[in-house]
């Protein structure tokens, strides 16, 4: 696990990670590595603020108006050590977008669960996503 | 391809309609219309309404295409490497056979060099009009998904076969057929969401079964006596429809999913509930995404949202599973246990 970066440091999603939200989160899939991740609705929340660039702390204090309290901060530290550790999310170098609101009804520990199997990266054909054997 | 494709009137013009998609294709290769046909009107099943149409240009070239500068970052296949710029899709072969397609206005052009390894050569000419059909489905709105369906009798609701080729999914539809389920063909259906609920629909309507099979399905005569499907296998094209008559259905609901594997080691069959995220997992499996964030979004959103709706399963089939007393009447019970 990566240690937590400075709190002021700057993280924005990778333009090659796509998100999709669910009705019970979201599902990310890194376009780079093949891996694909599930999210619940905390963790979305928490995702959705590196669409626009957010720091640490400012994930932290958008937090507490989706309910969280002080002692969620374990937890949403740990995702985003998570999220650096995939390489998920990279070091923001430019001004990022304004960013809207991100609104959640109810609180629960933020989890990302990645998938054991990454998509092949080779595949039969574009309607077979199947390895590809030997002929 | 910074031009628009015209074709000479020497050209020989083919429309197919392969679900949504319309094809108009001029050949200025009349054999390799032949060759062809096979493939591009497998998608029969009916359509009301097309979604686009895609004018194509089949051209022979004595060279390969320059194979310089594309690197397969849009799709890795096993015949061909795809890059896309802006609303262009670039594919070149193995061999040398070269697709652009230019997205936005729908026209394609394939260029096809000479090769002494004319079998080879129609396969890879074939992998583009897969590529070049998938891609159009999409863009019709549609996802592409490499999954069998099995539909209960009285029911619009479907079970998804998913599993790699080879794995059975056919054999398995082919089974309760025979007990009254429908199906909406092989293993080749469009998903989209309507509504917030998904829809399956049918592409093609006919079967690829090993000539064994004859022996599981008497009903099918000599599977020998169908057309071979490819030179690379020994399976057989069969018509579902003039086997198991009344069986087809254009559209379903998927309500569950079931991953196929053969287990020759385990009992005739053995059933292991999938939670969420395994359910999502082996759906994902089944579309072919490309590396672009662009175009995967709509794929990726499509997959999750019906996943999110389906009860999984693992079917573990075993060596003599479709000789054994009982292997129906469990497998019936345990897919109608998904979409009830």
């Amino acid at each position: 696990m990566m240690q937590p970066m400075s709190d002021n440091c700057r993280w924005l999603l990778r333009p090659d990670v796509v998100c999709t939200a669910l009705n019970d989160g979201a599902v990310v899939l890194d376009l780079r590595t093949k891996f694909f991740y599930s999210l619940n609705t905390s963790g979305w929340a928490v995702a959705q603020m590196f669409e626009a660039g957010a720091t640490r702390s400012e994930v932290l204090a958008a937090s507490l108006s989706w309910g969280a309290g002080s002692a969620d901060h374990a937890a949403i530290n740990t995702l985003i050590d998570q999220m650096i550790g995939e390489q998920l999310v990279e070091p923001a170098n430019n001004p990022v977008a304004a960013r809207t609101e991100v609104i959640l009804t109810t609180w629960t520990t933020p989890m990302l669960s990645k998938h054991r199997e990454p998509l092949h990266r080779i595949m039969v054909s574009a309607f077979d996503p199947g390895l590809p054997l030997a002929e | 391809m910074s031009r628009v494709p015209t074709a000479s009137s020497l050209f020989r013009q083919a429309v197919y309609n392969c679900g949504p998609t319309r094809l108009v294709i001029d050949f200025e290769d009349p054999g390799l219309h032949e060759s062809l046909h096979g493939l591009l009107s497998q998608y029969d099943a009916p359509w009301a309404a097309l979604g686009n149409a895609i004018h194509v240009i089949v051209e022979t070239n004595p060279l390969p295409g320059l194979t310089s500068g594309i690197t397969g970052s849009y799709l890795a296949l096993q015949r061909l490497r795809v890059d896309r710029n802006d609303g262009r899709l670039v594919s070149i072969g193995q061999l040398g056979s070269r697709m652009e397609f230019e997205m936005n206005a729908g026209q394609a052009r394939v260029l096809v060099p000479a090769c002494p390894d004319r079998p080879a050569l129609l396969e890879e000419v074939e992998q583009q009009f897969v590529l070049l059909l998938a891609r159009a489905w999409v863009q019709a709105g549609w996802t592409p998904m490499h999954a069998g369906t099995l539909v209960p009798p009285g029911r619009t609701s479907c079970v998804l076969l998913c599993g790699p080729s080879g794995s059975g999914k056919t054999t398995l539809t082919a089974v309760l057929l025979r007990r009254g389920w429908r199906t909406l063909g092989d293993d080749k259906v469009l998903l989209r969401l309507q509504a917030g609920a998904s829809c399956a629909r049918a592409l093609a309507r006919r079967f690829h079964l090993h000539p064994e099979a004859s022996r599981w399905f008497p009903e099918a005569g000599d599977l020998t006596d169908w057309p071979r499907y490819s030179r690379w296998t020994d399976k057989r094209v069969v018509q579902i429809e003039k086997v198991w008559p009344g069986c087809l259905l254009d559209e379903a609901t998927p309500a569950g999913l079931v991953q196929v594997e053969q287990n020759p080691a385990g009992p005739a069959l053995a059933i292991i509930p999938l939670d969420a995220m395994e359910t999502l997992s082996a759906l994902m499996r089944q579309v072919v995404i490309p590396a672009d964030a662009t175009h995967a979004g709509p794929l990726i959103n499509c997959v999750a949202a019906t996943a999110a709706h389906l009860r999984g399963a693992r079917v573990l089939v075993g060596l003599h599973a479709f000789a054994s007393p009982g292997f129906a009447e469990k497998l019936e019970q345990t897919l109608r246990r998904l979409v009830e």
